[in-house]
């Protein structure tokens, strides 16, 4: 059975449908990627994976455990780790103690090895780790949001908008992260306005418009599929 | 010598005021709730010492009874109180606050009777007058200024290095994300309101020696100028909350000592207006965005 399981979820925001019958899996050792344009319920998607929002009916399975009526934190000691759009570091508190909130759900004796592992990945947050994260860039702070999300050791990680607002060479950098995340065995699903980038990377997609998914496919079929170029791609 | 003796009333009552700020900050930092009901936890403190010390239990004993009767009320009111509307608009809360304060007081009333009663200060602090270098002070205001000094020493550390204090910056920081960290938000909100109203009462212990008497409303004039001292200091801010206290403190005594002690109370409040129409972030409080 896939990893991640997510059948026919249904998501309201008071009487707004937002997302509407959505299934879709992610197999272990994947990229998935659901792509669509602003609004289209990409992060209330993930929210709900994580707990933060709830399905009204649907069923959300990780490894094999429904978790659709789980508390968030429990979903995360399952090792499920979710990176928020607009990357929510904690501005007051430093960056070595952002990554220690990371392994909240981890014994202490694995923070140490945690930083280092983090560290190598990104030698600029070492650079800064005694640093007030508020005051970093905002690709330093998009690698504090992923550094942190990793010392839970997830098996699954969840990117939500890793670009956004973020310079053409720090979005390259950030990608060529999650690939390099993905070779270590770290089953990724992303989600993406940028859906050149995401295709690129991903081994399937979803299109979605609004809450629902009209379209899904390998990486490279979806970035040479007419409609998909016309709406997402600039022609 | 006159000046430093002021001095040292002051920081006696600012210390205590900072000890009750403090809880005001903190729980307003995680949930934005001005715990209104915060006050009347320092007057359920003064009565269990004292009536537990009537009934003969050892004053130390009494002490750490009156201060885990209030943490255990504190608790308490937020899970009966104020966890059922986590989702509600912040006036229902506030309202809420409100509430409870006036039932406190007039349980307290009930079970109590209205009239002050005596509070045994001697038999906690034995009442003395140090003579150094020709300044008096007494031990009630050494020990008050200590054991809060302490009391906040303690706290700092507890947030700034612990597990449990990270997490709590975290929910106040950012309440959503502290859940994606795996933090139990929940838990974490009944331990703020723990801590804080452990330092309540402690406060409340230290208030009642320094002004031996227990009444049903004494909390509620307390938990105002504390409220003032954590809005002056910056609501949200455990430094700030200490730094208002000792100010406000400060503030009273002086105002005293130039022979206006009428108009203790009436400054007090002056300043929370002046704060609140010049800065109303306080000295050391965040800007106020909201989060969306």
């Amino acid at each position: 059975m896939a990893m991640l399981q997510v059948d026919s979820i249904n998501v309201f925001y008071g009487s707004i449908h937002a997302i509407k019958d959505v299934s879709f899996t992610v197999e272990k050792g994947e990229i998935v990627t659901l792509i669509g344009a602003n609004g289209a319920g990409k992060s209330t998607i993930l929210k709900t994976v994580s707990g933060l929002l709830r399905s009204r009916g649907g069923a959300i399975q990780f490894h094999d455990s429904p978790i659709s009526a789980a508390a968030p934190h429990k979903i995360v000691s399952m090792g499920l780790a979710h990176v928020p759009e607009g990357r929510h570091v904690f501005a007051q508190m430093t960056v070595e103690e952002n990554l220690e909130m990371g392994a909240y759900t981890r014994p202490q004796g694995e923070i140490a090895p945690g930083l280092e592992r983090v560290y190598a990945q990104f030698p600029r947050l070492k650079e800064r780790r005694k640093q007030v994260s508020g005051t970093l860039s905002g690709g330093e702070q998009q690698m504090l949001a992923m550094g942190r999300a990793l010392m839970s050791q997830p098996a699954l990680l969840m990117l939500d908008e890793p670009s956004m607002g973020l310079a053409p060479l720090m979005v390259e950098q950030i990608f060529d992260i999650v690939k390099e995340l993905h070779k270590d065995g770290v089953t990724v699903l992303l989600v993406e306005q940028n859906a050149q980038m995401a295709l690129s990377v991903a081994d399937r997609g979803y299109v979605l418009e609004t809450g629902k998914i009209v379209l899904t496919g390998n990486g490279k079929e979806l970035l040479e599929d007419d409609a998909v170029k016309k709406a997402y791609l600039g022609g | 010598m006159l000046l430093l003796s002021q001095i040292i009333n002051g920081l006696q009552l600012g210390s205590i005021y900072a000890l009750v700020a403090l809880g005001y900050s903190m729980v307003y930092g995680i949930i934005m709730l001005l715990n209104f009901a915060h006050g009347d936890i320092i007057m359920v403190g003064g009565y269990v010492a004292m009536l537990t010390i009537a009934a003969g239990v050892h004053p130390l004993l009494a002490v750490v009874l009156a201060v885990l009767a209030c943490v255990l009320l504190g608790v308490v009111i937020d899970k009966v109180a104020y966890a059922p509307l986590r989702s509600s608009p912040r006036i229902s809360l506030l309202i809420t606050a409100i509430g409870v304060s006036f039932l406190l007081e007039n349980l307290a009333q009930n079970i109590w009777g209205a009239n002050a009663r005596p509070f045994p200060n001697s038999a906690i602090i034995k009442g003395a007058t140090l003579n150094i270098g020709g300044v008096h002070i007494g031990t009630t205001a050494i020990a008050t200024i200590v054991v809060s000094i302490l009391s906040m020493v303690v706290l700092t550390f507890l947030v700034q290095k612990t597990k449990r204090g990270k997490a709590m910056r975290a929910v106040s920081e950012d309440m959503g994300t502290a859940q994606l960290m795996g933090i139990n938000v929940n838990s974490t909100i009944t331990f703020t309101f723990a801590v804080g109203s452990a330092l309540a009462g402690i406060g409340s212990i230290l208030y009642c020696c320094t002004y031996p008497q227990v009444s049903p409303t004494m909390g509620s004039m307390l938990g105002l100028k504390a409220f003032v001292a954590a809005v002056l200091g910056g609501i949200g801010s455990i430094p700030g909350a200490m730094v208002g206290g000792f100010a406000i403190g400060m503030a009273e005594v002086l105002v005293r000592a130039v022979g206006l002690s009428d108009w203790t109370d009436g400054v007090v409040f002056a300043i929370l207006i002046v704060v609140l129409l010049f800065r109303p972030t306080g000295l050391m409080g965040r800007p106020m965005t909201e989060k969306v």
